[in-house]
């Protein structure tokens, strides 16, 4: 429908109301948590959280804070809706995904509440789309109970190291061991495959670590088929951390820049696999 | 029967190319008629090729420095070949820089059309590749088979928006839905819809303005059509997403007609050439 | 084994690897005293490669185990230590290679740029040499092109096509698909392509002759071409009468690849030719493009009468359908084969020549 009639029916009954310039600093980092079909949108004053969750072993947040939006108008403290995510990728980029300079397409977005659908208005070069996904009542997402004041080890990359580790991995290798420690070998991953086994050793002085605070020497392993999933944030992001807290949990945040420098993170959650052999 | 043809224009070449690989997404298999004036790709529908049915008209000169043809006699002066666009698509391929392409009637281990492409080479001496496409000639007592389809009486003759903006549309529809419904009106509006159970879709293009087709017969159903009200057709997703190839032919003009739940026919335009594809809508 | 090579040749190393992993499955990799050589063979031992990579490829090369030792693994876990060859030029400074045969293991540690280690520990197992038996230095026809030349040439021929026959005369080589003669495949396009000797670097047939190999391989040779691409190396082409195996070498002072390809045997060979010589032959492309005589290329011929092409249903011989019953993947029309020199590790022998060998066993069945 023509724009201006779209902006009443809208703005009427909304609970969430948000607007983009360009959609793509929305479907990038949605595409990258889009491992699972289902994704549980929250928004709150600070803005949209995004989360998708894998076995109850997995859970990846995308944060997009209000800033990135041109318009975020929440009527409630908080609104939650499940939607389907491959369905909301493909309604996004129903323009085409092309990255040309000067060409955007420009997003609306509405949500009337429990049990309305999810209303997009796509414009781009006068065209417009209106998308209507069904919404479900959204699952309370997972606790991993992931304080920092519990975290034993921290170190913060630049991302480029490693994306490069992360798209060389033994995918024969059924789990992702991590180890970090205040000595030799301090950050290393490493794999154990059909053909033998590989490590990464990252040196604390190394020049893309920037940050090293490792209290107590720690290695866990982490499914590879879980970690993998977070390879998509990992290639958009610019810097990384990783934590694991005295249970061996895993966090990964990623620090992405969009195209026209907006900032947003991309968070994991992993549980350490339970047998743990010792080599 | 004979024919022979050459081409040395680079950018004819590249056109041709660019022609035949989208007719090679369209069909494996079609015809193609020679005439003196003309080369016709045609596809009449049949329900094993799902109904659709294709007609491209190119005009000789505009792509052929030479063209020379003897047709089946004087007095039914073409030649009707069955021929896997395909072929001919790779067979141009890989004469893509090529200084001369040749085109003949030849008969080889079966009756082909050979293409020759004389390369540029490392040496003073050219490089040639030369392809043999097996053919099948087709008598003439089939030839009513592949005459020009009559624009069909339509309700609404629409212009279509940049093919490629549509062409993002539906390939992003085709991963939602395998049906879609295309409708338009008279006021130049055209919409684009999907509809599932998770999600609807609908896309809206406005002034596209409505081709003027004149005293022709075909107009009589558009002239008694509200102005208003859009006509629709539900197709195949597919279908629609192939003819959406042609938009590398970059055509001039592209239009729709529609006949209400019937037919969806689509025409590409330009001087030398013609693309027309018919889609029939499904229930 | 202990060795070290550094910034390009890790990349070339890479691509040995990657261009050998294109061929076979395992990895034969054996240290002998002038160098490290690199071996691979397919399924139905049609193709062979090799590489010998001297001692001064490396900035360290040591060969502590004497003569003898050789071992095997599957190709893929060498490629995973070098996965990204685009990367691997920016980021890869040093790679050493440490073979410790009490633990059986190799290993690859690369030291990358930002003080990054990688180490890949591969299990190994030990294996008999493998070494196929061709005396390039013997062949009549030798060519030698600049590797885009023959990378261009393939590029012609459709990807599904499986063998194809390549001719030469004093002045020039001729590429055909070679089509079978069932029905299926009257129904293909046939190609043809026609190297002037002007665009090699090296012509030299001393004897005019036709032979038929597997395009596949040709691609998989691919491997020998992009290798020779990135390493600006000329690649030669060495080949005698049919039957006999075609070898693509690429050469240079610190390093030899040699690509062994069969090609169609003498017998069934002359089959096909017979084949094709019922059928009208076509004059060659070369002066069929100079020719613009309109008539001697325009045919006469009916709508009626488009009865299919003329008898060509020649019996096949008996070892093309043994193997076509066999269901091979690739080269089944290949009956001989130019291996089968699997030597034994108890008896083996420093001899690379390997002369006692059953050179052409004409069964291909023994692999281990």
């Amino acid at each position: 429908m023509p724009l201006s009639t779209r902006s009443q029916d809208g703005d009427e009954g909304c609970v969430l109301a948000a607007a983009l310039d360009n959609v793509r600093n929305l479907s990038n980092i949605l595409k990258a948590i889009s491992f699972k079909d289902h994704a549980v949108f929250t928004a709150t004053r600070d803005g949209l959280k995004v989360t998708v969750e894998d076995s109850k072993c997995l859970q990846a947040n995308a944060f997009i804070q209000t800033d990135v939006f041109q318009e975020f108008a929440l009527r409630e403290e908080s609104v939650g809706f499940q939607v389907n995510l491959t369905v909301l990728l493909d309604c996004l980029a129903i323009f085409g995904c092309s990255s040309a300079p000067g060409v955007s397409t420009a997003l609306r977005m509405c949500y009337n509440g429990y049990g309305y659908p999810l209303t997009l208005y796509l414009e781009e070069g006068g065209v417009v789309t209106v998308c209507k996904i069904n919404t479900q009542e959204p699952e309370e997402p997972i606790d991993f109970d992931f304080c920092s004041t519990n975290v034993t080890n921290k170190v913060i990359l630049q991302s480029e190291s490693l994306k490069e580790a992360f798209s060389e991995l033994d995918m024969t290798s059924e789990v992702l061991q991590i180890t970090m420690s205040p000595s030799q070998p301090f950050f290393r991953l490493s794999t154990f495959g059909n053909s033998g086994n590989a490590h990464y050793d990252y040196p604390k002085d190394s020049d893309m670590m920037e940050l090293f605070q490792c209290t107590k020497t720690q290695t866990n392993r982490y499914k590879m088929s879980l970690l993998k999933s977070s390879t998509k944030a990992l290639a958009l992001s610019c810097k990384a951390s990783v934590r694991t807290d005295s249970r061996g949990f895993l966090s990964l945040q990623y620090l992405v820049r969009s195209d026209d420098g907006q900032i947003c993170f991309v968070e994991y959650y992993c549980c350490p696999d339970e047998e743990v052999d010792e080599e | 029967m004979k024919f022979r043809a050459k081409m040395i224009d680079l950018g004819c070449l590249n056109h041709f190319t660019r022609v035949v690989n989208t007719i090679a997404k369209l069909t494996k298999s079609c015809v193609l008629r020679l005439t003196p004036d003309n080369l016709y790709f045609v596809l009449s529908g049949k329900v094993a090729n799902g109904g659709v049915s294709m007609w491209c008209e190119l005009l000789q000169v505009n792509f052929f420095d030479e063209y020379q043809m003897e047709g089946l006699s004087p007095e039914a002066n073409e030649i009707c070949l069955e021929v896997a666009p395909e072929n001919i698509s790779r067979a141009l391929k890989t004469a893509q820089n090529a200084k001369a392409v040749k085109v003949k009637l030849t008969k080889k281990h079966c009756p082909c059309l050979t293409l020759s492409a004389e390369l540029p080479s490392l040496s003073s001496i050219s490089r040639v590749v030369t392809h043999d496409i097996p053919v099948e000639v087709i008598p003439r007592r089939l030839w009513h088979e592949f005459k020009e389809p009559t624009v069909p009486d339509f309700d609404v003759s629409i212009y279509l928006p940049p093919l490629k903006t549509m062409k993002n549309v539906v390939d992003r529809m085709k991963n939602l839905s395998n049906i879609l419904v295309l409708e338009a009106n008279l006021g130049g509006e055209m919409n684009l819809k999907i509809e599932t159970d998770l999600v609807s879709v609908t896309t809206h293009f406005k002034d596209l303005g409505n081709p003027p087709w004149g005293d022709s017969a075909s107009q009589s159903r558009s002239q008694s059509w509200d102005p208003e009200a859009m006509a629709h057709a539900r197709v195949d997703v597919r279908k629609l997403q192939q003819f959406l190839i042609g938009q590398q032919i970059n055509p001039s003009k592209a239009m729709c007609n529609i006949v209400h739940n019937r037919i969806v026919h689509l025409i590409l335009l330009q001087e030398d050439m013609s693309l027309q594809y018919f889609i029939p809508a499904v229930a | 084994m202990d060795c070290v090579a550094t910034g390009g040749n890790v990349k070339v190393l890479a691509k040995a690897v990657h261009s050998l992993s294109r061929i076979g499955e395992d990895l034969y990799l054996e240290p002998l005293d002038d160098g490290l050589t690199l071996r691979t063979v397919n399924s139905s031992r049609s193709a062979f490669a090799c590489f010998l990579l001297s001692p001064l490829f490396f900035q360290k090369f040591h060969v502590s185990h004497g003569r003898g030792f050789r071992c095997k693994m599957p190709i893929k876990s060498v490629q995973a230590v070098f996965r990204s060859l685009s990367s691997l030029e920016r980021t890869v400074e040093k790679c050493h290679i440490e073979l410790n045969s009490e633990k059986s293991r190799l290993t690859f540690t690369l030291h990358c740029k930002h003080g990054l280690l990688k180490t890949h520990n591969l299990s190994f197992q030990d294996c008999e040499s493998l070494q196929a038996v061709f005396d390039k230095e013997r062949c009549a026809n030798v060519l030698q092109a600049q590797p885009r030349l023959l990378v261009d040439t393939v590029l012609h021929f459709p990807p599904s096509l499986e063998e194809v026959k390549a001719s030469v005369t004093a002045d020039r080589l001729l590429l055909k698909n070679h089509v079978e003669n069932d029905a299926d495949q009257a129904k293909a396009m046939r190609t043809e392509l026609c190297l002037s000797s002007e665009e090699f670097l090296h012509f030299s047939v001393s004897a005019p002759t036709s032979i038929t190999f597997c395009l596949k391989e040709l691609r998989v040779s691919d491997g020998v071409l992009v290798f020779a691409e990135s390493t600006d190396l000329p690649v030669s082409m060495h080949f005698d009468e049919p039957g006999s195996p075609v070898v693509l070498s690429v050469t240079d002072s610190v390093l030899e690849a040699n690509f062994v390809l069969a090609t169609l045997s003498e017998d069934s060979h002359c089959n096909h030719d017979n084949g094709h010589k019922k059928r009208p032959r076509t004059p060659p492309p070369a002066d069929d493009f100079m020719c613009d005589d309109m008539d001697s290329y325009l045919i006469a011929m009916e709508t009626s009468e488009m009865a299919g092409p003329s008898s060509r249903t020649e019996p096949r011989s008996s070892s093309e359908r043994e193997q076509e019953e066999e269901q091979r993947p690739h080269s089944k029309k290949f009956c001989s084969f130019f291996f089968g020199s699997v030597l034994p590790t108890s008896s083996q022998t420093a001899n690379q020549t390997l002369q006692n060998q059953d050179v052409l066993a004409s069964d291909s069945e023994d692999e281990q």
